[in-house]
């Protein structure tokens, strides 16, 4: 990974307390990549912590969701000529360590989208409760149904995205919950998804983004969405 | 036309009064034109419901509705209904436009603070 090629984008919502963490950690164990935060109109002292930590940072004035703050980083990392764009959760979740596996199917071309995957491997530690496994095994069947491939953790938010695929982000990018639908316009335009299997940790503060009200509306929307995808035209 | 009900009157009444309030809210710049066309045609659909009473008989059996006044307030709701869709298509791309504009009001902002020579920006908040 040379300087300049690889940028890591934060979205960061009021997560003040694992940000300076998170940061630090991309730093030491992925030194070759330059990062991003984008504070996602935090109101908390996030944009703060970043600036403190040195880090490059985007604040967005009002709060516009975890899809629409990756959008703002695709824009920036295509402004400034980057190859790549990981997004990486400030919860501390994933594991910078994987930053390289996961970069190399994209940066060798053989893969647009390469997805941080907790189910791939057999070794992954991670357990969610039943109604979440069961919402995952539900939404990697209709990605399955409608885009004809297998992928196994729609909803892992540690993914690399190729410069075409944030061209095309720019203007089509569900701006709340980036899952199964996008997963499903990505496949349908011709990009190739990959899946990298990865470990993931237990979050270190702040809120879960899936709190129970979304854990309502999300299959509805994920649902509706996926389906309008297969209706539209392709390309 | 035989006879003019009380209820006639009324909902004519109402639909000439709300028309006067879209046309002065207009006149006024609250309301913009192109919000104006729906709002006007439902107020001239009940008006015109109300008291072209052979049309509204007609209507009323054709669609085999059991009693004139309930066809009034069928058509009154539908372009009422039609009224909230549009606004809400107007929201959903009025939402959309302000997540770019955020967008780009945060990249220029960063990129105005990345530059020392620059004009002070806002306030940190």
């Amino acid at each position: 990974m040379s300087q300049g090629q690889v940028l890591v984008v934060i979205p960061a919502h009021d997560e003040e307390e694992s940000l300076a963490r998170t940061v630090a950690e991309v730093r030491a164990k992925a030194p070759g990549v330059d990062l991003l935060v984008v504070d996602d109109g935090s109101t908390d002292r996030t944009a703060q912590v970043a600036r403190a930590a040195g880090a490059p940072l985007v604040s967005l004035p009002v709060n516009l969701g975890v899809g629409a703050a990756l959008q703002t980083g695709f824009r920036y990392a295509l402004a400034k000529g980057y190859d790549v764009a990981v997004q990486l959760d400030a919860d501390g979740q994933h594991d910078p360590a994987y930053l390289a596996p996961l970069l190399r199917p994209v940066l060798e071309g053989q893969a647009d989208v390469a997805i941080g995957s907790r189910y791939v491997s057999g070794r992954s530690s991670y357990r969610a409760p039943l109604l979440r496994r069961l919402g995952m095994v539900f939404f990697s069947w209709v990605v399955r149904a409608a885009a004809g491939r297998r992928i196994a953790d729609t909803t892992s938010g540690f993914r690399a995205y190729g410069r075409a695929v944030m061209k095309a982000g720019l203007h089509d990018f569900p701006k709340d919950f980036p899952d199964a639908p996008l997963l499903i316009a990505l496949a349908r335009r011709g990009f190739r998804l990959v899946e990298v299997p990865v470990e993931m940790r237990a979050r270190e503060a702040g809120q879960s983004f899936y709190t129970w009200t979304r854990s309502l509306y999300y299959p509805y929307k994920c649902l509706l969405a996926s389906v309008m995808v297969l209706l539209r035209r392709r390309g | 036309m035989t006879f003019i009900s009380r209820a006639q009157v009324l909902s004519g009444l109402v639909a000439v009064l709300l028309a006067l309030l879209v046309l002065e809210l207009v006149r006024r710049r609250k309301l913009s034109e192109e919000y104006s066309v729906l709002w006007l045609l439902s107020m001239t659909a009940v008006a015109v419901a109300a008291f072209a009473t052979p049309l509204l008989r007609w209507v009323t059996h054709a669609f085999g509705i059991l009693y004139e006044a309930s066809t009034v307030f069928f058509f009154g709701l539908v372009f009422v209904v039609l009224v909230l869709l549009h606004l809400s298509v107007k929201l959903s791309r009025l939402g959309r436009d302000a997540q770019v504009l955020a967008q780009e009001l945060a990249l220029l902002r960063a990129e105005l603070e990345r530059r020392p020579d620059a004009a002070p920006g806002p306030p940190a908040s």
